[in-house]
């Protein structure tokens, strides 16, 4: 019995929560159930789960990062506000990507050499790229996004939409990365136990840096989805994104120092989210509901690892 | 922390300087920058010495002298307290709801109190490290004060606007809080056993051992749970004189107040990883915070760039304290 509740708990919350969610809207919403409608829902969480990529890899390494709607603000921003009119568009989103990397590195050479508290370091990147971005809006909402970006965001891959198969492709070669290559190694090692890697020659800190860049350029890569999927830039993106993909991470079974989920449990982490506010939609819960289960996900899928290591 | 033998008299300078061996932490460097502050605002501005600007300026940084006071009791012990803001928004919320006096002040605590519980049994209980704990509980928190009140209104009763902002004997309230808050922070923290144990427990976890205390027989459980009802009780505290002040309801009122009272906490030389700290130290960073804004106000800086400043002067002192531990 103790062995059987052990490997249970050994199962990311994220299949079962996605299953009960999608049993709950087959129920109440049948006429929710073809492809196009569930297309929609899940390519809305498209950035999310490329947010997840990276916010999964800092978490394994026993850091986090909040720093990605910093980075969503500023490029959001960047695109819509039409400062860089007259650069081509292509170049745009790789400056957008450098911009990611480049907060990623800021992150993880305060966290890894400074040694600074990650959640301190990238909510205060955070705090600071936002009022920087509102004080060069002067509070005022940016303009209107390439309609090119919006198009290439409607395109379809056979029954897929496209962001939704970027989200899909780039999940599998995170998947392959960590599983084929020496760094992939390196972060377990160093989830497990820093100080017995430290010992045996892993590069600690470069692994922790190098996962911080990872995430800033998945952040970048997030950032330039979520501005494809409006028509309008805007200055109210909040903390909610990276929170989210902390919630989606834990469920997925990634918790600090542990990968028991794989990549694909956060990957179901984020799919959950897809449907958990489509049905809380359906049964009139409010925003600040939203908010309570926010908390409550992350909460409640923490105490769940909290208490299945406690023992071991 | 011991010093090592051998060290470099330069070294031992260094380490003298940034209050690395000392329990206070470096708490006068605050104190250097509010003397200079005060002395340059002082010759910069002409109506910044009278006295009711300094009552006024004493009313503006009391709430993050409460709340940062609480903050303090968690950090001391190598935890962090994230949903302090919403607790305030939260109490706000509470005291604009209709109802008598005598029913919603006691609940404003209680909710409070429960909050700590909260917080304090997830991390000790249920294995969940402090910062995430705090974190889904600031959300969780922010919610019910949006739904009790779901934008900016409503009114408090009067007895808690005429608490916050009104006289005794000729001298204006906030005085009278300040002195009652530090009495009371003063026990806590200095003054009692439980205060000895946070410096225990934290000073353990600071050095690598995370079940110190617990080895030398001390009851951290309980002390850690206790802190954490303290802090959430101070940031009610906190709320409770914000709600006297706008005399309203308000859920979005304790946004800042998270990263400020850290910021408040660290910049007075409370180390963030335990055991090292002292209410003076946090007292001087809440005035310091205050009296920045203050100034930065009277320079006409965007709203927006003091908040971003705010984010550069927490990153620096963080980024100035050593700690062994790496990640969260």
């Amino acid at each position: 019995m103790g062995n059987l509740l052990r490997s249970m708990s050994r199962i990311p919350p994220a299949y079962f929560v996605f299953a009960a969610l999608l049993a709950t809207l087959w129920i109440t919403k049948p006429q929710l159930m073809n492809m196009n409608v569930l297309g929609i829902f899940i390519r809305q969480v498209a950035p999310l789960g490329i947010l997840v990529l990276g916010q999964m890899l800092v978490m394994r390494v026993r850091s986090i990062d909040l720093s990605g709607a910093g980075v969503l603000l500023l490029v959001n921003y960047l695109i819509a506000s039409g400062l860089l009119r007259d650069v081509p568009l292509p170049l745009v989103l790789l400056l957008s990507l450098g911009i990611g990397c480049l907060v990623g590195l800021f992150n993880g050479y305060l966290v890894a050499r400074r040694r600074v508290s990650a959640v301190i370091a990238t909510l205060a990147v955070t705090v600071i790229i936002t009022g920087f971005v509102q004080f060069l809006a002067s509070g005022k909402p940016p303009g209107n996004m390439p309609d090119v970006m919006n198009d290439i965001y409607k395109m379809k891959w056979g029954p897929v939409p496209l962001p939704v198969v970027l989200w899909v492709a780039l999940t599998g070669l995170m998947a392959v990365f960590l599983s084929r290559f020496v760094y992939g190694r390196f972060v377990m090692a160093v989830g497990e136990n820093p100080t017995a890697s430290h010992f045996s020659g892993v590069p600690v800190e470069r692994t922790v840096l190098i996962a911080h860049v990872l995430a800033g350029f998945f952040a970048g890569v997030a950032a330039i989805v979520q501005s494809a999927s409006v028509a309008v830039g805007s200055l109210r993106l909040g903390l909610e994104m990276p929170i989210d993909a902390v919630a989606a991470t834990i469920l997925g079974g990634v918790v600090f120092g542990r990968g028991d989920g794989g990549v694909w449990g956060p990957f179901f982490g984020v799919m959950c989210f897809a449907f958990l506010f489509v049905v809380m939609t359906s049964f009139g819960v409010p925003e600040p509901g939203k908010q309570i289960t926010r908390g409550a996900i992350i909460l409640l899928a923490a105490v769940f690892y909290g208490l299945s290591t406690r023992n071991s | 922390m011991t010093q090592p033998t051998g060290t470099s008299r330069k070294t031992r300078a260094a380490n003298r300087l940034f209050g690395r061996n000392s329990r206070q932490g470096n708490w006068w460097a605050a104190l250097l920058i509010i003397v200079m502050t005060t002395i340059l605002l002082i010759a910069t501005t002409d109506d910044f010495a009278t006295p009711r600007n300094a009552s006024n300026l004493l009313a503006q940084a009391m709430p993050l002298i409460i709340v940062a006071i609480g903050q303090m009791i968690v950090i001391v012990l190598a935890g962090m307290d994230l949903s302090v803001g919403s607790v305030m928004s939260l109490t706000t919320a509470i005291l604009a709801l209709d109802g008598a006096p005598i029913v919603l002040i006691p609940l404003v605590f209680l909710a409070a109190a429960a909050i700590g519980l909260v917080n304090g049994i997830a991390i000790v209980r249920l294995n969940v490290h402090p910062i995430i704990a705090t974190l889904s509980m600031q959300f969780i928190v922010l919610g019910i004060a949006q739904l009790l009140r779901p934008v900016a209104g409503g009114s408090v009763p009067d007895v808690v606007v005429n608490v916050v902002t009104g006289a005794f004997l000729g001298i204006p309230a906030p005085v009278f809080w300040a002195v009652a808050v530090v009495a009371i922070g003063w026990k806590i923290v200095h003054g009692s056993r439980f205060g000895l144990h946070l410096f225990a427990i934290g000073g353990g976890v600071a050095s690598g051992q995370s079940d110190t205390a617990h080895n030398f027989g001390l009851k951290d459980r309980r002390n850690i749970v206790l802190a954490y009802i303290l802090s959430a009780l101070f940031a009610a505290l906190a709320g409770f004189f914000i709600a006297g002040r706008i005399a309203s309801g308000d859920p979005g009122v304790g946004s800042q107040f998270a990263l400020d009272s850290i910021t408040a906490v660290a910049i007075g030389g409370t180390q963030l990883s335990g055991g090292v700290g002292g209410l003076h130290g946090t007292i001087l960073g809440a005035i310091l915070m205050a009296l920045l804004a203050n100034g930065m106000n009277l320079a006409n800086l965007s709203a927006f760039l003091q908040g971003a400043i705010k984010g550069v002067i927490l990153l620096l002192v963080v980024a100035l304290q050593s700690r062994k531990k790496m990640g969260l």
